[in-house]
């Protein structure tokens, strides 16, 4: 079971530092990278000067931020597997002229550089959600979250299931323990009957826990609505200086490409 | 405060499924009165808990918690007035932070800032917990006394005048326990607790209330309930440990060759 093998992650491990990034606020973190990823993604494909100065703003951020290279790249190269899936599909295309051609399939000079430009917008996306999640916590993400006025209903959705993934995993290993633990073995096709079954018991578990926990927030005052800690978006000065520069990069990265 | 925290007149409850979980309960618990709730497995105590706090709708019957009858519109002051402690502190502990859980019934009353800050001071420090260390951590992170602990802290922080335990010793290793016992011990309000750890009741609470299939059996100094063997085990209960050491009664003494000396028998 690949399920069982997988570690419990830490996902901020560069939380704990003190540079100029950690001294800005979550949601102001979180705006930046929002700002950064709309730019990324809005600008049209081909336009790679435009993606040099964002990946420069980047790379200094990172730098500035002290991360982790090591924890980045192999979540870089983590992540890449997945989306290099949905990119692949991005490299075959009728128009264009064609450059390989094997039966149906063939790669056109267009396809080339839609693949090329998405690849470039994915990469440096993931850089900047990296650098987001290496260095603050998810508690502190939803805060910000809800600062920054998500509905608090889905904020409540992301909360519990950031606290109850760990739980479910250790039921999950429990029960599959509690299997080993009577002999477990023999045919691969019993195995996945009974791991079935198991997941089946998980799923009416978690309904019945989730009920518990309605429950528990009924008895403490909960009326449907997350309470909510008023705070203001941006506090400081060192807050709105990062918001300015953010968006001054992202106006000259559009700049370059467009004539006035 | 109020001469009766909890009066119950004749409450029934009925499940879904057509199981009747409670029959025709009545009962009256004192302010600052501390009370064991007793029973086998299904006998009703966690259904009769959960009317307490208006999260199972009361079918049959009456109930007065304070000043507050149970009606749709006092829930609210209900919910405020009597916490509730669940038995497994997963369940209870759903936000991703201990300040942030510990917050949690709080900000439901609207209190903020530096109000709330105090209430979550007060709360862990009542429960002996540092509230600078806890306060970011991860409620799967702790160990099951801490778990428990940070649970009682949550409804503490509502600040509520009747304390509702399930099972509050469960799962708790020796040491845990006896400390969950001191806290509770000291806890000035008044409090129901459902429990099967006879030996909690026998060291916290001066009154017993035993249920069986739904029904009050016996309401009583828990010193007499608990000493009762025969009424016990016809309810699926036994004495608790304390009651049944070696050497403290006199069936159980080792045989010897020559018999003690009378004075030296203890309890005979």
């Amino acid at each position: 079971m690949v399920l069982l093998h997988i570690p419990v992650v830490r996902l901020d491990v560069d939380r704990q530092r003190f540079t100029v990034w950690h001294a800005l606020s979550s949601p102001t973190r979180v705006l930046c990278v929002l700002l950064m990823l709309l730019a990324i993604a809005l600008t049209p494909n081909g336009h790679w000067a435009t993606w040099a100065v964002y990946g420069m703003g980047i790379v200094a951020v990172l730098g500035l931020s002290r991360v982790t290279w090591p924890v980045l790249l192999q979540r870089l190269v983590v992540e890449s597997a997945f989306v290099g899936v949905v990119l692949l599909g991005t490299l075959f295309r009728p128009e264009g002229a064609v450059l390989w051609r094997w039966g149906p399939l063939q790669v056109t000079t267009v396809g080339v550089l839609v693949l090329a430009s998405v690849s470039i917008k994915a990469l440096l996306s993931l850089l900047l959600l990296n650098l987001l999640t290496l260095t603050t916590s998810v508690p502190d993400l939803l805060q910000a979250l809800l600062v920054l006025r998500v509905p608090p209903l889905l904020v409540a959705i992301l909360a519990s299931m950031y606290r109850y993934l760990e739980v479910l995993i250790a039921e999950f290993v429990a029960m599959k323990r509690a299997a080993i633990a009577r002999n477990l073995m023999g045919q691969r096709r019993w195995q996945r009957l009974v791991i079935g079954n198991m997941i089946g018991s998980l799923f009416i578990r978690t309904f019945d826990r989730g009920e518990r926990i309605h429950q528990a927030m009924l008895a403490r005052g909960y009326q449907g609505l997350t309470p909510v800690v008023t705070q203001p978006i941006v506090s400081g000065r060192r807050d709105v200086l990062a918001l300015t520069v953010t968006l001054l990069l992202a106006l000259c990265g559009q700049a370059i490409y467009l004539d006035f | 405060m109020h001469h009766n925290s909890i009066s119950i007149q004749n409450l029934s409850f009925t499940y879904p499924d057509g199981t009747q979980a409670l029959r025709q309960i009545t009962l009256h618990i004192r302010a600052t009165e501390r009370v064991a709730l007793v029973g086998a497995n299904g006998s009703g105590k966690s259904t009769l808990l959960q009317h307490l706090n208006g999260i199972l709708p009361q079918q049959e019957g009456a109930i007065v918690i304070g000043q507050y009858t149970m009606q749709p519109e006092n829930i609210k002051a209900i919910r405020n007035f009597v916490g509730l402690v669940f038995q497994n502190p997963d369940d209870q502990l759903f936000m991703p932070t201990v300040r942030e859980d510990v917050c949690f019934g709080p900000l439901n009353q609207n209190i903020q800032d530096e109000a709330l800050h105090d209430r979550y001071h007060q709360a862990m420090s009542a429960v002996a917990l540092d509230p600078h260390h806890y306060g970011d951590r991860h409620p799967n992170h702790l160990s099951g006394g801490e778990k428990k602990r940070v649970a009682i802290a949550g409804v503490l922080a509502m600040q509520p005048q009747v304390l509702v335990f399930d099972e509050p010793s469960a799962q708790l290793d020796p040491r845990s326990r006896r400390q969950l016992i001191d806290l509770l011990r000291n806890l000035p309000l008044t409090q129901l607790i459902a429990t099967h750890d006879l030996d909690l009741a026998l060291d916290l609470c001066d009154r017993t209330i035993v249920l069986h299939q739904g029904q009050i059996v016996r309401d009583a100094p828990t010193v007499e309930v608990l000493a009762d063997t025969a009424f016990l085990e016809q309810h699926c209960l036994e004495s608790p440990a304390s009651y049944r050491r070696p050497y403290c009664l006199l069936a159980d003494r080792p045989s010897c060759p020559q018999p003690h000396p009378r004075h030296l028998v203890p309890y005979s």
